[in-house]
Parts: C-alpha cells; sequence; structure tokens
C-alpha cells in the first residue's frame, strides 16, 4: 500500500476542517478526490505534506507513519505537492524553477538529464527557458508546477486543482501528460473541482463533502453514480 | 490649436508658475542663485545677495524646462514649429503671470515697509528686491513675464530641434558604440586581466584616499561604512530572504553595548582585549538573532514588520531603563570604551580606523557573496518568492530563515562594535528607530538584494548629506527631493540585483509574451 490515510481530523483555529477521513492510494494508481469548495480536499493535500498539522488520525506512507515527519523530509521521501493555484517563483526563470524543484538532490548530472525529461513533457516550456516564471501564460505556468514538482523524482505526486483557471483545451492537454506520467510509474493523487475531468483519468475516486467521505467507489462508478451527475456534473 | 492643447500647456504654466514663487518664498532662489555663481567661478560671501546674472540664469534653466515640456505633450505626435510656439508662449505667459502677481503682492508689502521676515524668515527686503532684479515693482514684473515667455519658447525650439535630431543622435550613438566595441571595449571584456587592473586601482585608491582626505572626511566615510556593514546584513534578511525586519537595530544595539560593556572600565570594570571583545559582539548579535527569530518564525509580511518594530523599540526602552541602570549606565550611555589595539600597539587615529572599517566592509562583501552564490542563496530566494512552494520543495524554511536572521544580525553586531569603538561612547539614543529606517531605505534605494545596490544606497543616504552641505538648510530638502526622484527614475534601485533576462521566443507564431509587470516589484 502506498499511502493509507486513517480517521484523519483537522482543525483551523475553531473551525474542524477534516471530520475524520479514511482512504487508500495504491501503488500506480491515480486517485481523485472530488467535491465543491471547502469541502476539504485541499486540507488534505496540504497535511499529507505537512504544510499542515493533523489534530488526531494517521497517515502511512509505504507502511510507516508520517504524521511527525518535517515537511522537507516528506519531499526526500518521495511525496512531492505541486499546491494550488500555479505556485511558481515568479522571478526566477523557467530552468531555475526547475533547479529549485530538484534542491533536495545534488547530483549534476542526473538534475541535467531530469530537465531534459521534463522538457521532453513539456516543450512549452524549453522554448521559454530563460524566462522569468512570472512572465509565463496561465497555462505554462501550470505546466511550469508540474515540471518543477516531478524534478524531484516523486514517487507520489500530489496534485491540486491543475485545471483551476485554464482554458479546456489547455486543461485536457495538462490532464494527457498527469496520465502519461501516471503510466511511467508515479502514483497520483489529484484533487480537482472538474470531477468529469478527474474521473475520466482516475482509477478510483473519493467525493468529498463539508470535510467529510460521502462517497468512494472506482472512477467509471462514480461517473455513472446519480448522486455525483446531479452535484458535480451539471445534472443528469 | 485645439482647447486640450492650450489647456495643457496652461496648466503646465501654472505648475512652473507655483514652483517659482514656492522658491521665492522659502529663499531657494538666492541660495541656488549663489551656487550657480560660485559654479561659475565668482566668489560669493556668507550672507551676501547673488548677482543678478545667476538669477536669471536659474529662471532662464526654469522657464526653459517648462517650454520643453509644455510642448511635448503627446510622445507620438511629431512637433511643428507653429504648435511648439503656441504652447511653449501660453505656458510661459501664465507662469510669467503667475510670477508677476506674486512679485507685485510681495513687493507692495516690501515697499509700504512691513517686515515679510515676521511671517517667513527668508523674505528680507534684499532678497524681495533681488527677486524684482533691483527694479521698480512694475517693471520688475513684467520683466518676469517677458524673461518667462521668451525662455519657454526658447524652451520649446529645443524640443523641436531635439526631436529632428534625435535620430541622428541615434545613429551616431550606435555608430560610436560599435566602434568602440570592436576597437577596444570588446577586448576589454573578454581580458581577464581588465578585473584585476579596476579591483587594484580600486584597492589603491582604498588604502590612498584615508591618509590624504583629512578627519572631516574619514569621519563620513567611515559612518558610510558601517552603515554599508548594516545594509549588507539587512539585505541578507529583507532583500534576500524576504522577510521584514523593522527592528534591526535591535542587533546593532546588543552589538555596540556588547562591545562597550567588554571593553569600558565602567560599569564592570572589563577591560578585553578589542579583538575578544569584538567577537563576542558579533556572537552576541548572531545568538540575539536566533533567539528572536525564534518565536516569530510563523510570522510573516506585515505582522513581521511590527513585532520587529516593537521588539527594537522595547532594546533602547530597557538600555536607558532604571531597571538596567547598574548593568548598562541606562541614560547616560557607556563612556571610555576601548578602541583597537595591535600587538600592544594601539591604533585609534581617525586613518587607522578608517582602514580597520574598510577592512570589515571587505571581508562582509566577500562572505555576503559567497553566501548568496551559494545554495543558502537559493533557497534564500525561494523562501521570498513563495514560502510555501519553497517549503514544498523540500526546504528547511525554519532553519534558513533563522540562519538569514542571525547572520543578518552578525553584521549589525560587526557594525554596532565598531561604532561604540570609534566613538568611545554609546548611548541609548544611538540606537533610535531612525537607524532601522535609514538601513531599510538605503537597501531599498540600493536596490533589494544587491550588494553593489547596498554601497551605493550607503553613500547615497549617509555620504550625500554631507556633499550637499553647500546648500545649508536647505540640504534636507533636496536629499528627500533626491530621494523621491532616484526611486522614480530607477525604481528597482541604484543598482538592481542581476536577476535572469527575458528571452523572446525565436518562433512567431505564439501569442505575445506578456510584460514582466504581472512579476511585481523587481526582477
Amino acid at each position: 500500500m502506498m499511502l493509507e490515510v486513517e480517521n484523519l481530523n483537522v482543525h483551523y483555529g475553531a473551525i474542524h476542517a477534516l471530520k475524520g477521513i479514511s482512504f487508500h492510494l495504491e501503488e500506480g494508481e491515480i486517485v481523485a478526490l472530488i467535491g465543491a469548495n471547502g469541502a476539504g480536499k485541499s486540507t488534505t493535500l496540504n497535511t499529507i505534506s505537512r504544510l499542515n498539522k493533523p489534530t488526531t488520525g494517521d497517515i502511512r506512507y509505504k507502511g510507516e507513519s508520517i504524521v511527525e515527519t518535517p515537511p522537507q523530509d516528506i519531499v526526500t521521501r518521495g511525496i512531492v505537492q505541486v499546491p494550488e493555484g500555479r505556485r511558481i517563483f515568479p522571478k526566477m526563470s523557467v530552468v531555475e524553477n526547475l533547479e529549485m524543484g530538484a534542491y533536495i538532490y545534488s547530483d549534476r548530472q542526473r538534475i541535467e538529464a531530469d530537465i531534459e525529461m521534463v522538457f521532453g513533457k513539456f516543450p512549452r516550456l524549453q522554448e521559454r527557458r530563460k524566462q522569468l516564471g512570472g512572465t509565463l501564460s496561465g497555462g505554462e505556468q501550470q505546466m511550469l508546477a508540474i515540471a518543477r514538482g516531478l524534478m524531484a523524482r516523486p514517487q507520489l505526486l500530489l496534485l491540486d486543482e491543475p485545471s483551476m483557471g485554464l482554458a479546456p483545451i489547455i486543461v485536457e492537454q495538462i490532464f494527457d501528460i498527469i496520465r502519461e506520467i501516471n503510466q511511467q510509474g508515479t502514483s497520483i493523487l489529484l484533487v480537482e473541482q472538474n470531477a468529469q475531468m478527474a474521473l475520466s483519468i482516475a482509477d478510483r475516486g473519493y467525493v468529498f463533502e463539508t470535510g467529510k467521505i460521502v462517497l468512494e467507489g472506482d472512477a467509471g462508478d462514480l461517473l455513472e453514480d446519480p448522486m455525483v451527475k446531479e452535484a458535480y456534473l451539471g445534472g443528469g | 490649436m485645439n482647447k486640450q492643447s492650450i489647456q495643457k500647456s496652461a496648466a503646465s504654466g501654472l505648475v512652473f508658475g507655483i514652483i517659482v514663487i514656492f522658491f521665492a518664498l522659502i529663499g531657494f532662489t538666492v541660495v541656488f542663485s549663489g551656487l550657480i555663481q560660485k559654479a561659475l567661478g565668482q566668489s560669493l560671501g556668507v550672507g551676501q545677495i547673488p548677482s543678478i546674472s545667476s538669477f536669471l540664469i536659474f529662471l532662464g534653466l526654469l522657464g526653459i524646462w517648462n517650454g520643453w515640456r509644455a510642448s511635448r505633450q503627446d510622445k507620438h505626435e511629431t512637433l511643428s514649429v507653429k504648435k511648439v510656439l503656441g504652447r511653449s508662449a501660453i505656458a510661459g505667459l501664465v507662469a510669467g503671470v503667475l510670477v508677476m502677481v506674486y512679485a507685485l503682492i510681495v513687493g507692495a508689502l516690501n515697499n509700504s515697509g512691513i517686515n515679510l521676515r515676521t511671517y517667513l524668515s527668508q523674505l528680507s527686503s534684499e532678497s524681495v528686491r533681488f527677486f524684482l532684479f533691483n527694479q521698480t515693482i512694475v517693471v520688475g514684473g513684467l520683466i518676469h513675464v517677458f524673461y518667462s515667455t521668451l525662455m519657454a519658447v526658447i524652451g520649446g525650439f529645443l524640443a523641436v530641434a531635439s526631436e529632428r535630431s534625435r535620430e541622428r543622435v541615434k545613429s551616431t550613438r550606435e555608430s560610436i558604440q560599435k566602434w568602440s566595441q570592436d576597437r577596444w571595449l570588446g577586448k576589454l571584456q573578454g581580458n581577464p586581466y581588465v578585473s584585476y587592473v579596476l579591483m587594484g586601482v580600486v584597492l589603491l585608491l582604498l588604502v590612498l584616499l584615508p591618509r590624504t582626505w583629512g578627519a572631516y572626511w574619514n569621519y563620513v566615510m567611515g559612518t558610510v561604512g558601517i552603515y554599508v556593514l548594516l545594509g549588507l546584513g539587512l539585505n541578507i534578511i529583507v532583500g534576500l530572504s524576504g522577510q521584514l525586519v523593522l527592528g534591526y537595530v535591535a542587533f546593532f544595539a546588543i552589538g555596540a553595548y556588547t562591545f562597550a560593556l567588554t571593553t569600558s572600565p565602567e560599569p564592570h570594570n572589563l577591560v578585553w582585549n578589542f579583538w575578544i571583545a569584538l567577537g563576542v559582539a558579533v556572537l552576541a548579535a548572531a545568538l540575539s538573532g536566533i533567539l528572536i527569530g525564534l518565536p516569530i518564525m510563523r510570522l510573516r509580511g506585515d505582522y513581521l514588520a511590527i513585532v520587529t518594530l516593537g521588539f527594537g523599540e522595547i532594546i533602547r526602552i530597557l538600555l536607558r531603563s532604571d531597571i538596567l541602570k547598574d548593568f548598562t549606565m541606562g541614560p547616560r550611555g557607556v563612556r571610555n570604551i576601548a578602541g583597537p589595539t595591535l600587538f600592544g600597539r594601539s591604533f585609534t587615529t581617525d586613518v587607522d580606523f578608517m582602514y580597520l572599517i574598510i577592512l570589515a566592509v571587505l571581508l562582509s562583501i566577500f562572505l555576503a557573496r559567497r553566501w548568496q552564490e551559494s545554495s543558502i542563496g537559493r533557497a534564500w530566494l525561494a523562501i521570498s518568492q513563495d514560502e510555501t512552494v519553497a517549503q514544498a520543495t523540500g526546504v528547511d524554511t525554519q532553519k534558513y530563515k533563522l540562519l538569514a536572521l542571525s547572520l543578518g544580525a552578525a553584521f549589525a553586531g560587526l557594525g554596532g562594535a565598531l561604532f561604540a569603538s570609534r566613538n568611545q561612547f554609546t548611548g541609548p539614543e544611538d540606537h533610535a528607530l531612525m537607524v532601522s529606517i535609514n538601513v531599510l531605505v538605503l537597501v531599498i534605494v540600493g536596490g533589494m538584494g544587491s550588494i553593489p545596490g547596498v554601497v551605493l544606497g550607503a553613500f547615497a543616504l549617509k555620504g550625500l548629506p554631507e556633499i550637499l552641505r553647500e546648500l545649508e538648510s536647505y540640504r534636507l530638502l533636496v536629499f528627500g527631493a533626491l530621494l523621491v526622484v532616484m526611486m522614480i527614475i530607477r525604481p528597482e534601485g541604484l543598482w538592481p540585483a542581476r536577476r535572469p533576462k527575458l528571452e523572446v521566443p525565436v518562433e512567431q507564431d505564439h501569442e505575445p509574451v506578456p510584460l514582466p509587470a504581472t512579476a511585481g516589484g523587481e526582477k
């Protein structure tokens, strides 16, 4: 088992953001967490990568608990988050952003090979390699954020709303690449509001509502589920 | 001429008229004319009214600028003589009439024997007559109108001439650049010895200057040097790691007092060796950086600024309080602080001390550069741009933020110790909020995150006021204006940190590259 989350509770002050959620992810899977704004999806990702601290509950990665592991060590162990909202380093060039992604490594040759590898996946970034991150278009910034995540050589990639605010054609490109990354052996935990898109590439999915998981199942079944259709896929 | 164009010209004239009146009210006309007279090589005694011709030059320059500005209303149009003539004449006339009205009023009041100095200290009878070119009120006023109009029209013609010749100037400049690039600049740039020679010249200057320019400039430049140290430290904290710390003076105070208390006979009778005390002061400041950093690590932006601001004040108030009076001498401060010694010989002359400060500055620049260019610098850069993402890429943000605080504090401690040692005294008022603000301003004026920027900024902020002493009481006015002008002309600082340049993609079929402005702030 790649990742097991068990009875996770998170509080922001008086707000009970996650109310005892449990889910798991097998090696090689794409698992989608879907749900409305404020349902707790991003909180879940942030808690796994330890940008948040859980109140109670356990997170096990490859059988070991990681709730006490500091965030930088989470990255070293192979869990890499691509935060929400195309967050890149705006005043670093594309290449510098990628090098920053490989911050935990020092093997120069392999880092350069990795840069070539992500340029292969995102040719657009190669064209703009010396441009400052802040001057890229929205889609390019999202690509750069994912590419930077890949530079840390993740075994488990946590993607937070990669489709947010992007044109449908760009979203499709990005989801194609996500599937490709997965096929090359990286497990993916995908948080999305665009349920249709997310479930179309995921193996399984969990539906979040106000801090709880209300539904889970195979992605195909969820796409057909009347409740999911009603709430997230724009009616029957 | 259309109505809009007339309005714009009149508005420009109005502004310039008000500027001239304002200058006259604060006596700036007299001072500046005096400076022009001196610049032309004529002597001028203290308190003496300068010659009318220098005043005419001063007014003429303002008038030409007025006409120039009024003529160039739209960047994209080509100027015609007719257009320009109308615009500049209107601007000059409006300014001139405004000034005439002022001159009539002030002149009449002056003639009727009212002492205007009761209301405005600069409006002496002589200065009012000076403003009227030593003529009667009416003649003086009319001269203002004619002169202002004439100069504005000249300014307008200059604007046309400069625009017509711009193409030619540009091509000439380009060919000169190309020539110099081919002939010698290109060769020089590739030659490694050039930088050695430059460095040698700088070193030679650093060795020779303190011996030649006298105690006064050694004092001024020593202060600049100490502010370079402070700037380098704050640059690490604010410019590199992106933490807005406003109580930086606290570390300066800790360095100064640690050094003072360990080398002064009073109050503890600890008379340590200069170098040991210096080291201890630096360590104490660095340690205080960590101690202060720990509780405030979770704060960002405005909150961090407010808390550290309070911290700086707490230190100063503690130092002057009665609670610590036996320990720090309270508001009296610590006296008889030791000067530097080397092999048993004390070297406390101004020249020796200048050398010591230069040495400290060079060492600090060397260290700061090393850190900035190492992986530590990269981690700081990442934290300053997006702390959360930095954490997500595996940077131990807490560790590097603390490191930045303590290294920055160490520089302040060094600066503080040297400051206390040079003055042989330090008291609570040496460590007021103004020091923090000055250092922050010099970092911003110089260019955030840039080491040469810090050096230039320190000169601009601490050296410039000394150079401006000629201007006497207008020193701070001009200094403030210069700071504003600097930030308008070079909003990223005098010498901005070097960041990768934009590279426009070769292919043409992409959407246009968005402007770098979306990156926000400095590049």
